[in-house]
């Protein structure tokens, strides 16, 4: 037994009969049996490429069943069997003398059942993927960051900034009266600013193997948008480093991901903004999302139906914001599925077609590392990135 | 008419594994994935079929498990293998079948029965009585079709269906169906996430709406795969749009080609691309890169080089078949289990022929797709389709 191997089963049960297969009727029984086959074909002496086919067919069958109906409609039961599937491919893959390349596609196969499958087994598919992770560690050189501030021009029409107020004054002064604030050093204890401060090259010593998606394309309005999977070292290499000057190739964004989930490592390194405790719901409730991609990755102007911390935690952003009573100026589009996303183009808009959004009055500013931009709930919003970027959302109410 | 199948065979609804696989060492993947074209036994026991000669009409119909031939003529009988075993349903007078991964539905003269395959009891699950037809005018009209409506896949079985719809055909996917009506019109409805409607655009659809692209092209057979539809126009042409993910609509495929230039043939290309093509035209890549599609919203002509007419098409999940009127088979689209019939596992985006029933001298009339898997019935040019 591998060494790798004997770390990767001490955390599966000891035999068959102690692993769990429990699945409602919504799992025919036919997809049920080939479970089964994967669950004896990991305690018998099966050969690899039979352990592998029998995994393949419940990735296939269950990502099919993934595919089917909306995402939120798909039945958290076939989230499961696709994460089981992974489970299987993965103790496949690296139960014998895996190679690098076996170890990277075990990590890669976790990551596909944390992004797109249900927790089963007390996470277990996070516990393989960390124990994958050490394996292939290896020393990054050192990334130099430009660290450039740039200084934010004071306009009148900048966001205005206050520096870590009360509970009672910033409820009463910005979040009931729904208005946009700068909150200075509120996030300057996070250890992304202090024991680990967060570069590119400990991004890619934490998650450079890991399995994210992508939007590729200069914004999610255009038609050749798309979204891919990547890992964190091909997103940086393909897309924030060695980045041709011209613009020419495609901009790449790690957009509204939970990257906090996927790799909880990351996820000591930030703290919930305590402002978050005026809101209604739980902690549990607050989505906390990672954006993280080069200079020049856009935003277009849109709204979203919860109050937002937007903490920059590397570079810097330009954004803008209008209020929602100024909607009928900024020409939102009809579809259902863009609906909260507007026509214009902030930075170049069309004065033909849209005639009335010069007149639209709104603030803006330059976020730094360390500010804390609120966002209240249905504030229309710009974003373009002026540099490296990593910036860190939580959605709450 | 014999029958042929390749493709996914894990449960042996293809043809039975082999029982000396095990203690010889064979390779359990060419049970699963039986990429040359297999002859298709009738029932060993032939004093319960009672048939041992070679039948004019019959009929399959598979779900990912299963596979169901029916036998009509005479006192039919319904044959199913696959999981949970072979057995021979207890059937005369049936004389159409529908499969589901839940439910073995027949049709009799009188009535209609839904089985519950994941229950072996000795009623079906659900059943109703039909008239016989008074308009004997028309061809009788075939499952999931009954008198003013359908059978769906799951509760409530029937579904009624308007009549000024004329419904003359109707096939089932996942989300989505699609009609032909009596003038040849199509409609279609259901989630339309992946361009399945034909419509144009991604959104769903609560009733059957008419794909006006087709209007004034009176279609004759319509079908549907997971993600996709197919139809074939009375001059002959095969129509198709959808998700072309694994290449399934016969248009260049970039998540295809990704997946072969990237991968080892176990991993399956997880990228989706979400560029979409309402116009019917091909998306602007890079200047010096192909074009390719990945939702087709609108239908579009396919044509199967060199030109020729499509007697008949069917759809699995993420591939299809069709037929010509020469007798050659065709199929392109997801291949990973040798659904393909090409004697590989390789996936295409482009229509290829079907060699083995050349070389064999072998005429196929005749084509239905299971959702990981391809049957085949070869005969004589005369024969009607089942």
């Amino acid at each position: 037994m591998t060494a790798l191997w004997s770390k990767l089963s001490a955390v599966l049960p000891p035999n068959e009969e102690e692993f769990p297969l429990q699945f409602s009727d919504k799992v025919e029984s036919s997809v049920v049996s080939v479970l089964q086959q994967s669950r004896r074909q990991l305690y018998s002496d099966a050969t690899s490429t039979d352990r592998t086919l029998t995994a393949q067919i419940i990735l296939d069958l269950s990502w099919e069943k993934l595919n089917t109906g909306t995402w939120r409609d798909v039945d958290k039961e076939w989230r499961c069997v696709y994460s089981y599937g992974c489970l299987f491919k993965v103790a496949a893959l690296c139960r014998e003398h895996p190679s690098a390349d076996e170890i990277l596609q075990g990590i890669r196969t976790c990551d596909m059942g944390l992004l797109m499958g249900a927790a089963i087994m007390d996470n277990v598919l996070q516990v393989l993927v960390q124990i994958l992770q050490e394996e292939v560690r290896k020393s990054t050189k050192e990334e130099k960051i430009n660290k450039k501030r740039k200084i934010n021009k004071l306009t009148k029409y900048a966001v205005p900034r206050i520096k870590c107020p009360s509970l009672e004054s910033f409820k009463s002064d910005y979040l009931l009266p729904l208005r946009p604030v700068i909150l200075e050093a509120t996030a300057d204890h996070w250890p992304a600013f202090n024991e680990h401060p967060w570069s590119v090259e400990y991004l890619r010593s934490v998650a450079g193997c890991r399995t994210v998606p992508v939007e590729v394309g200069s914004r999610y309005t255009d038609e050749e948008w798309s979204q891919t999977l990547l890992t964190v070292n091909e997103f940086i290499d393909q897309y924030v480093l060695n980045r041709v000057s011209d613009g020419a190739k495609a901009v790449g964004y790690l957009a509204q991901h939970q990257l906090f989930d996927q790799i909880p490592e990351l996820k000591e390194d930030i703290r919930i903004p305590d402002y978050c405790c005026l809101g209604d719901g739980d902690e549990d409730d607050i989505t906390v999302n990672a954006w993280f991609g080069p200079g020049g990755t856009v935003s277009p102007l849109h709204q979203d139906p919860q109050q937002n911390f937007l903490v920059q935690v590397v570079g810097s952003k330009y954004i803008r914001l209008y209020s929602p009573e100024d909607t009928d100026k900024l020409y939102p589009h009809q579809s259902s599925l863009l609906h909260n996303t507007s026509q214009v183009e902030v930075e170049n808009p069309d004065t033909e077609r849209f005639p009335e959004f010069a007149r639209a009055p709104y603030l803006e500013c330059v976020l730094q590392p360390g500010d804390v931009l609120f966002i209240p709930v249905q504030h229309w919003h710009y974003i373009r990135s002026l540099e490296l970027s990593f910036s860190v959302s939580f959605w709450w109410s | 008419m014999r029958w042929f199948g390749f493709g996914f065979n894990a449960f042996g609804q293809i043809c039975v594994h082999n029982e000396l696989s095990k203690d010889e060492g064979r390779d359990t993947v060419s049970d699963v994935k039986i990429m040359n074209p297999t002859e298709l036994h009738r029932n060993v026991d032939k004093s319960v079929c009672g048939r041992n000669k070679c039948l004019k009409t019959s009929q399959i119909r598979a779900s990912w498990s299963r596979r169901v031939w029916l036998h009509v003529d005479g006192d039919s009988c319904v044959c199913l293998a696959g999981f949970g075993g072979t057995s021979v349903v207890d059937s005369s007078g049936c004389t159409d079948t529908v499969l589901s991964e839940t439910h073995l539905t027949l049709a009799f003269s009188d009535r209609i029965e839904s089985w519950d395959l994941q229950k072996k009891e000795k009623t079906p699950a659900w059943s109703m009585e039909i008239q016989p037809p008074t308009d004997t005018s028309g061809p009788p009209l075939s499952l999931p079709l009954v008198p003013g409506g359908y059978i769906a896949t799951k509760p409530p079985f029937y579904r009624s269906l308007s009549p000024h719809l004329k419904a003359k055909s109707l096939a089932l996917g996942a989300e989505h169906a699609i009609l032909l009506s009596a003038t040849g019109a199509v409609y279609t409805w259901g989630l339309g996430s992946h361009g399945q409607l034909g419509h144009g655009g991604l959104t769903s659809e609560e009733e059957p709406r008419a794909v006006e692209a087709l209007w004034g092209m009176p279609m004759k057979h319509v079908v549907t795969g997971g993600w996709h539809c197919a139809c074939i126009s009375d001059g002959a042409d095969l129509y198709i749009w959808g998700w072309n993910e694994s290449g399934q609509l016969g248009l260049p495929s970039q998540s295809l080609r990704k997946g072969h230039k990237e991968e080892s043939s176990q991993q399956a290309a997880d990228c989706q691309s979400a560029s979409i093509n309402p116009g019917g035209k091909p998306l602007e890549g890079e200047k010096d890169k192909e074009v390719f599609i990945s939702i087709q919203a609108f239908p579009a002509l396919l044509d199967i080089s060199p030109s020729c007419e499509i007697r008949t098409v069917s759809c699995g999940s993420r591939h299809t078949a069709a037929v010509t009127a020469t007798g050659d088979l065709y199929t392109w689209g997801w291949g990973e289990y040798g659904q393909l019939g090409h004697k590989n596992l390789i996936s295409t985006d482009e229509p290829q022929c079907v060699d083995f029933f050349k070389e064999q001298k072998l005429y196929v009339v005749d084509v239905v797709c299971g959702p990981w898997n391809t049957f085949t019935a070869v005969g004589e040019e005369e024969v009607k389709l089942s």
